[in-house]
Formats: structure tokens, sequence, C-alpha cells
């Protein structure tokens, strides 16, 4: 039996781990290189999009295979990449060109000695989710989930401090968890079908018999438990607060963008196989997704460190994405795609302007910060001073219209109102395959959690127009050239996109 | 070509204001925003004797198009939204805005107006919502960042977070109605919806649409009970917000209503039209007595909008030719007659540093007559004295509701009306009220009182308020024109409902 591989096609998976793999034997030539890591990963993720963009740029609705089977009566492909997973992995190389970008090395910020490892367990993690959004079979589905999930514990642990570890033994108990609930689930699914193919028709076979459906609908039960860690769908969302307030800002910023892009590519190639089953797995979906809505948002309104905000919509955001899933159509799939778009294009730009902010905050935090008034003393170790306050953005919209505008376009776009159109256009598109299959109930409790989100986010947008504080102006934002590029990549996506959204949902079909 | 001249200039000159122009002094601001506004409503007078027509596709795969066109409904309201602004603008000249540049001051005026511009231009069920949600960002940027100096930052700050949220609280009930609409009928062409009258729904579903979409106009009417974030934000509103929001953020609501309520699911606002009127007479009621009792002119003005926008529901809700026909008419009304008594108050405000009526100078006739004839007449048309504006819609309004469609209960529309005409008269007597207070009374001699001396209105200023008085006695004398241009799209409105919907 010989298997057909089409290198071409596989390349947005191999690119990046390659890359990783070239990271690795370039320290151990040149060591302690700083800036050599990032051309190498910046390349080797140039490459990696060609596979997506060619399958986009192909035809719409078309599906590149490879990895086939020919000994089957009709191929089965173990690889294939419809334009929605090939969307995903666009976003998801996107995701970890502009993390890395955040992370560049200003002069005296980073110990060079683990540039080399964390450029190159970001590679990784990259490879993983692309592979996620492309597999077919449940054994290089699940490897690919883990190849995007070990090495970002490994990088929120990095930098070693307490609150980094503290994160990162939080993120690896769950992925635990995660994975023992996704092989559990695998086990049961292999046993159901008798095949280790994700795909329609065993779906099918197996359901229509009465022990094997029950099997197979415990086994999704648990593959949406499993995901959900992934996704931080309440009630799995315990690690992403902690996670994300001890990484590095770059690492979190990853988190919140490319392993969202993979946990949801594995809800999607699991929903798709569904799709002929019916309804089984669709009120699971629900509950979580309206559950994490209005978790997250709820007690986002009570954070005051802004990472942690940031955590926390991130759990809420995760709601919206798996919202549309309720209905196995296809066009619910190409909703929940757009949504994520939408959602890493503003939360990567919202990061963007905490790095710039955080890194003008650390450039003067001996001195004034003693000035800021009302700031408690709990404040002053690394509160406002450390530019992850909210109040550390009071009037950055004066100081700076570059940064204040970019947070302002990302937050309004989270929140779905004007001029963030493209979230508004994303949150349109998935309140309507709800609508659609006759949720009512949902409907309600989703348009609750709209007013909810904007409560959110405009918590931060107002302190954006708000005053400086008086005896407190750390003078005009200047980031680092390598964050500006971020936060004008980001504004400037969200901006086209805002305006012709069509260019986004156009790719899908 | 005349609908981008109408809506283009406000959009560049807002866009160019907030991210160009930011730091340059007030008097290029107000330049750049009264060439903006200028140039809209040049606009604005060719689309109304035009009626163009924009449609091309946005978002394909959410049926979104970028669809606009205009016809006798919304003329009236485009014309005045663009001569508003140009007013505002005008009016705003000299004033150094508090708390902000002027740029973003003049840039938030110039969005708001290009969103409610949008709204009543666009056709598209999807477009309506996004436009409707266009000026809450500057909106809310008026009231937060530019309000009234004198209230603590916290009042503001508060004030506009409540408009913020009882908005979007209302939208997000009208998203969910419209995608539900937009989902069950298959298109969301305003005018096919329109055509179709519902007719492909089932009674269940005509109301449950209705109720949604409803309940997310009442909010920005706003309609009693839920009206509460309106006087808040009006009292802390600087002068041009007020006159905004009063003049022209409260019809996107009515407007809504005809728009994609009335037409689209008739036999579901039929339903729910009784409970409408009664609510609409409510808030008469509740706004006239609430001004007998309030102290502060600034809110009083803000609670009449609310017995206004009362009168124009309960057209509304009677479901009759006329009733469609005085609710427009009050709209237009209401917006001419609050924006002059904001502006005049607005700036009395910020002469005497309060509000207060027991507080205020009294004899404004001897100390600035020109503001005094404003205000007289402003209240005058506020109580619907024969001969000016506010009489037609209301009167109108009230007989509409006694003589109510035939598929409406008569006997309880009938109620409404008398109630309403109590109404009316709480609104004689809270107008003569704030005038006796303030235009009549003793001269107090000016000794030991904190107050400065008012110095009254002169030069672009008085041009403005004195157009706003002649608009308020023009449409007071010669209803007929706007009467007209709305008469024919209501009349095909309703018959289109009454055919398709089956009902008499």
């Amino acid at each position: 039996m010989s298997v057909s591989v089409d290198f071409v096609v596989l390349l947005g998976v191999l690119a990046p781990l390659v890359g990783a793999l070239v990271v690795l034997v370039a320290d151990v030539i040149w060591p302690r290189q700083q800036r050599l890591p990032y051309v190498l990963a910046f390349v080797s993720l140039l490459v990696a999009v060609w596979a997506p963009y060619q399958a986009l740029a192909q035809g719409r609705g078309d599906t590149t295979s490879t990895l086939c089977l020919p000994s089957q009566p009709t191929a089965v492909c173990l690889y294939s990449v419809s334009s929605a997973s090939a969307l995903l992995q666009v976003v998801a190389i996107l995701g970890a060109f502009l993390a890395l970008l955040l992370a560049w090395p200003s002069e005296e910020h980073t110990p060079a000695d683990r540039t080399s490892v964390m450029v190159m367990l970001v590679l990784a993690a990259t490879g993983g989710a692309v592979g996620v959004a492309g597999a077919h079979d449940i054994a290089s589905w699940i490897i690919a989930l883990e190849i995007a999930t070990v090495p970002i514990i490994v990088l929120v642990a990095l930098p070693g401090t307490k609150a980094a570890l503290s994160g990162a033994v939080q993120l690896l108990t769950t992925s635990l968890i995660s994975v023992g609930l996704l092989a559990l689930a695998a086990a049961m699914w292999f046993v159901a079908t008798g095949s280790l193919l994700i795909s329609a028709d065993t779906v099918l076979r197996s359901a229509a018999s009465g022990p094997t459906r029950a099997l197979l609908t415990l086994s999704v039960v648990l593959f949406l438990a499993g995901i959900g860690f992934k996704l931080s769908l309440a009630p799995f969302h315990a690690w992403t607060p902690t996670a994300y307030a001890g990484a590095p800002l770059p690492i979190a910023t990853f988190l919140s963008g490319v392993s969202k892009v993979a946990a949801l590519a594995a809800l999607i190639v699991i929903i798709q196989a569904l799709s002929s089953l019916g309804a089984a797995g669709v009120a699971a979906v629900a509950v979580l997704s309206v559950l994490s809505m209005t978790l997250g948002n709820l007690v986002a309104l009570r954070q005051n460190d802004v990472v942690r905000l940031l955590a926390w919509s991130t759990i809420a955001q995760a709601g919206w994405i798996a919202l549309p899933l309720v209905s196995p159509s296809s066009a619910a799939t190409r909703a929940a795609v757009v949504y994520l778009s939408a959602y890493v294009v503003a939360t990567v730009l919202a990061f963007s302007v905490v790095v710039a902010v955080v890194a003008r905050y650390g450039q003067v935090r001996s001195g004034a910060a003693a000035q800021i008034p009302g700031a408690g003393i709990a404040d002053l170790s690394g509160g406002l001073a450390s530019g992850r306050m909210i109040g550390s953005y009071s009037g950055l919209l004066r100081r700076s219209a570059f940064l204040g505008g970019g947070l302002a376009l990302a937050l309004t776009s989270l929140a779905g109102i004007p001029p963030g159109l493209l979230g508004l256009v994303a949150k349109v598109g998935a309140l309507r395959p709800v609508l659609a299959e006759g949720w009512w109930v949902l409907a309600v409790l989703v348009a609750v959690n709209v007013v909810l989100g904007v409560a959110v986010y405009f918590r931060w947008f107002r302190v954006l127009l708000a005053d400086d504080p008086a005896g407190f102006t750390p003078g005009p934002e200047r980031a680092h050239p390598s964050v500006a590029l971020a936060v004008a990549i980001g504004s400037a996506l969200l901006l086209v996109l805002s305006v012709m959204p069509a260019w986004l949902t156009n790719l899908l079909g | 070509m005349a609908l981008s001249l109408l809506l283009v200039p406000p959009l560049i000159g807002g866009v160019l204001l907030l991210l160009v122009l930011r730091g340059t002094p007030a008097r290029l601001c107000g330049a750049v925003a009264a060439l903006a506004a200028a140039l809209s409503l040049v606009g604005a007078v060719l689309v109304s004797t035009g009626r163009p027509r924009i449609d091309t596709a946005w978002v394909p795969s959410l049926g979104l198009r970028w669809s606009f066109a205009v016809d006798g409904i919304a003329i009236p309201l485009i014309l005045l939204t663009a001569a508003l602004t140009l007013l505002v603008v005008l009016h705003s000249r000299g004033v150094e805005p508090p708390g902000g540049t002027p740029a973003t001051f003049y840039g938030a005026i110039l969005l708001t107006s290009f969103g409610a511009l949008a709204t009543f231009t666009v056709r598209d069920a999807i477009g309506f919502y996004i436009a409707f949600e266009l000026v809450l960002v500057p909106m809310w940027v008026l009231i937060g960042r530019f309000g009234d100096e004198h209230a603590p930052a916290a009042v503001r700050t508060d004030a506009a977070n409540r408009f913020l949220l009882f908005t979007v609280t209302g939208s997000a009930f009208l998203l969910v109605g419209l995608i539900l609409l937009v989902t069950l009928t298959g298109t969301s062409n305003l005018d096919q919806l329109a055509a179709a009258a519902g007719s492909s729904l089932s009674h269940g579903q005509q109301v449950l649409l209705a109720v949604l979409l409803v309940a997310g106009m009442a909010i920005k009417v706003p309609l009693w009970p839920v009206h509460t974030w309106l006087p808040p934000a009006h009292s802390t509103a600087p002068t041009a917000g007020s006159v905004l929001l009063a003049a022209i953020l409260l019809k996107m609501g009515t407007y809504g209503l005809v728009r994609v309520a009335i037409p689209v699911v008739p036999d579901g606002f039929a339903t729910i039209a009784p409970y409408l009127a009664v609510l609409a007479v409510v808030g008469i009621i509740w706004a006239g007595l609430a001004c007998l009792v309030e102290r502060d002119l600034k809110r009083l003005v803000a609670y009449s909008s609310v017995a206004h926008m009362g009168f124009v529901v309960l057209g509304l809700s009677s479901g009759t030719q006329t009733g469609m026909q005085a609710a427009l008419f009050g709209n237009i009304a209401h917006g001419v007659v609050s924006g002059l008594l904001f502006m005049v108050v607005g700036r009395l405000k910020s002469q005497w540093h309060t509000a207060d009526l027991e507080s205020v100078p009294r004899a404004l006739r001897e100390l600035s007559p020109r503001y005094g004839f404003a205000l007289v007449v402003g209240f005058a048309a506020a109580l619907g004295l024969p001969g000016l504006i506010g009489f037609w819609g209301e009167v109108l309004s009230v007989y509409s509701a006694w003589t109510a469609a035939a598929s409406r209960p008569s006997g309880l529309f009938q109620v409404c009306a008398v109630v309403a005409a109590i109404g009316m008269a709480l609104a004689a007597g809270y107008s003569l009220r704030v005038l006796r207070q303030v235009w009549a009374g003793e001269a107090a001699s000016t000794e030991g009182s904190a107050a400065d001396p008012a110095r009254d209105v002169s030069g672009v200023e008085w041009a403005v308020v004195a157009a706003m008085v002649a608009a308020i006695v023009l449409g007071g004398l010669l209803p007929a024109p706007v009467l007209a241009t709305t008469g024919d799209d209501v009349a095909r409105l309703l018959t289109a409902s009454s055919t398709a919907g089956g009902m008499p």
C-alpha cells in the first residue's frame, strides 16, 4: 500500500517544524545570537504560509488533500485542507508572526541564551496548530493538537518567575486532563466506528446501530470537554487567567491567538464529521458557549489588570467562537472561522498595544510612579507603573493617536460596535445560525452578553479618552519599532477588514 | 452622487478631524466642520429632489448590501439632520469646548450626524443596525468627554455610560430581531420586506419579531419606562450634544418603528400597538408631572422630550394614515423645538452657572430680550400653541388615537386620546411655569447675586436661533409641505400592509 505525499500541501506543517529544528542547529553553531533565531523563524513562517495561501487562492470550497490511501474504493486522505481550514492556518501563522514581532529583543530585555529555545517552541506550536486544521485521522489529529499545546506550557514557564511557574503548572494540569479525555474519546471513537478516520462516512455507518451510536455520542462529549480546555470554554477555563498573567506578554499574545486557532480547528474537524449525526453534541456546545460568554464577561468586568481582563475576555470570546457551531451547517463553520479571525486580529492588536505601553512604562518606572495620584501601595510595586493596570492607559489616545487608536479599534471590534465593524459583522454572522436553527432562548442570552461585552470593553475604552493623570505624563508614547510594526499590521488589517469585511468572508466562498 | 454628497462629507470631515487635525485651533476645526456640514446639507437638498438610490453588494456571504435610498418618509428627517448639524456647528463657534480638543468635539458631532443620516437612508436590515450603532461612540464621547463642566466627572461618566448601556441593550434586542427577520424571510432588503408586509410569516412569528424590534427602538425613542437614561444624558451633555440627542438620535427610534417594524410585521405590530399606546400616554403624563416639579431647566426640557415622543408613538400605534403623518410631523416639530430650547437653555446655563429654576435670575425679557423671545417661542411651541409647529403633530396624534384603525380596540384608544389631551394641558402648565419663573418675574437687583449679568445673543448665534424660530413659526403656519412630502409614502406603506397582511 503506497501513500501519495504532496509536500507542497504539507508545507504549512513542515516549514515551522523544520524551522524549529534549524533554529536549534543554528544555536549550536552560532550560540547566543539574539536576532538570528527570529530571522530564521520569520523565513520559515513565510514559507509555511505559502501552502494555505495556495489553497485559498485556488478556489472557493475546494479542498486540497494529501497523504491519500489509494487502496480504498474512494481515496481517503489523512490530511486535507478546505478553504475554512486554510484560513485558520493563515490566521495561526499570522498570529505567530505578530507574537514573534512583539518578542523581538530590544537591547537589554531578553536573556539571549533562551531566545532560540523560545523561538523554537513558538514555531513548533505553530506547526501543531496548522496541522490540527488539516488532520483527518484521530491519531495525527491528537498528536498535532498536543504539538500545539505542549510547547506553550514550556513557553509559559520559561521566565522561571513564581507567577510564570504557577501559570505553567495550571496549564500542565489541565492539559494532562485534556489529553486524557481526548485519548479516551479517541479510543471510544475507534471502538464505535472501527476506524481512525474522522469523516462523515464512518460516523454515519456507526450511527446506524444503537450501541455504537451511544458510544459515539459519549466519545463526542469527551472530545468536546477535551477541546473545551484548549479553547478555554467554561467550565474548563480556569487555567486561562493564571497562565496569561504569568506568561511573558508575547507568549500570552501567542496563547490568546494561535492556541485558540488550534482548538477551534480541532473542534471544527470533529463537528464537520458529525454533521451527519445530527444534534447529538450540539446542545452541549450551546451550553458551553453561553456559559463561557456570561462567566467571561462578568468576571472581566471586575478586572483591573489588563492582561487578566484580556484573559477573561478570551473566555467570553471563546463562547462566541463556538456559538455558531450549534448548527451543523457549513455556513456555521464559516461563521465560526470568520469570528475567530476577527477575534485573533483584535486581541493580538490589543496585546501589541499593551506590550508597547508596558515597555514605555518600564523606562519611567522609578521616580514618576510614586506621584501617581490615587495609586495604592499595592499598585506601586507592579501596578500602574508596570503599564498593566487599566489606569496606565489613561489619556493614551491623546499621548499617541497610533497606540490609542489601535487599542480603541481593537476594543470596539471585540465589543462589536462601530468603528470596529469587523467584530460587528462577525457577531451578526455568528448569531445567524443560532436563529436559523430556532434557538430563541440561546439568542436572548447571547443578546444579554452583547451588552455585557460592551460594558467590559468600554470600561477600558473610557480610560483611553480620559485625561492624563496629573503629575504622571511619561511623555509621548513611542514603541520599539518591531512592536510598532505589529501594532501597525494589526491596525491596518482591522481597519481594512472593517471597511470591507467581504475580503475576509469571500475567502471562504 | 447626491447620496455620496450627503453621507461622505460628515464621515471624511469627522475622520479627518479625529486623526489628522488633532490639536488644531478651535476656529479651524469649526470651519472644517461647518464646511462638511454645509456640503452635507447641499447633498440633503439634492437627494430630496432627486431621490437617488445606491445598491451594491458589501458582504455577500451574509447577504449584506450597501443599499441606500430616499423616500418621502426620510426626506424631512434628512433635511432636519443636515440642517441642524450645520446650525449646531455654527452655534458652537467661538466656544472652546471644555474637557477635550476642539477637533474631537467637532469630529464627534460630524460622526453622529453621519450615523443618523446613514440610518435614515439605509435600506438593508442589517445595514440599518450598523448605522443605528454608528452614533453610539461619538455621542458617548460628547456626553462623557465634553459634558457640563459644572457636573463632577463621576456624574458625567455615569450619564454617558447609562446612555451607552441602555442604547446597547436596545440594540441587542434589535439585532436579534433583525437577524431573525432576515433568517425567516430570506431577504434583508427593507423595501422587499415592506412590500411583502410579513405575508410569509405566521402570526406568532410576527408578534415575536414586533416585540423584539419595538423593544429595541423603544429604548432609543425613549418610551416610558425605559426613558431613564435620557434626563441625565441631556442634563450633562454639552449644548451641541443635547441638540443632536434630542433632535436627531431620538428620531432614529421612531424612524426605525416606521421603517423596520410597522410595514414589515404589520400584524404583529397591530397586536402590540395597544400596549404601546398605553405606555406612550403613561409617558406623556409621567413626563408632564415630572416637568411640573423638576427644578433643573435642562432636565425639564429632557422630560418634555419624553412627553413629546409619547405623542409620536401614540400616533404610530393608532394604525391610521393620520396617525403616521402626525408622528412624522411631530418628529420634525420636536426636533426643531427641542433643538431651539436646548440651545437657549444650554447657553443660559453656561452664563448663569446654574440651571436651577429657583436660583436663576428672573426677568429674562429685560436682561436679554432676544434669548427671552426665543425661550417664549420654544416653550409656546412645546405646549402646542396653534400657529406654531408643535401644534399639528400633537393635535393630529390625539385625533388619530380617537379615530384609531378598525384593527385597534377603539375604546382603549379613545381613553388614551383623552389622557393624552390631559397631557397637553400639563405641557401648558409646565411651559408657563418656566416662562413665569425665567422670562417674566421681577428683575431681582443684581447686587449680591452670584450670577453674571446675562449677555444677550448676537452675531452668528443669533442668526442660528432666529432661523430655528422662523422654522417653528413657518412649520406652524404652513404644515402642508411636510405633510405632502410624507403623505404618498405613508399611504403606500399602509396599503401594502393592509393588502398583504389581509387587514381591512
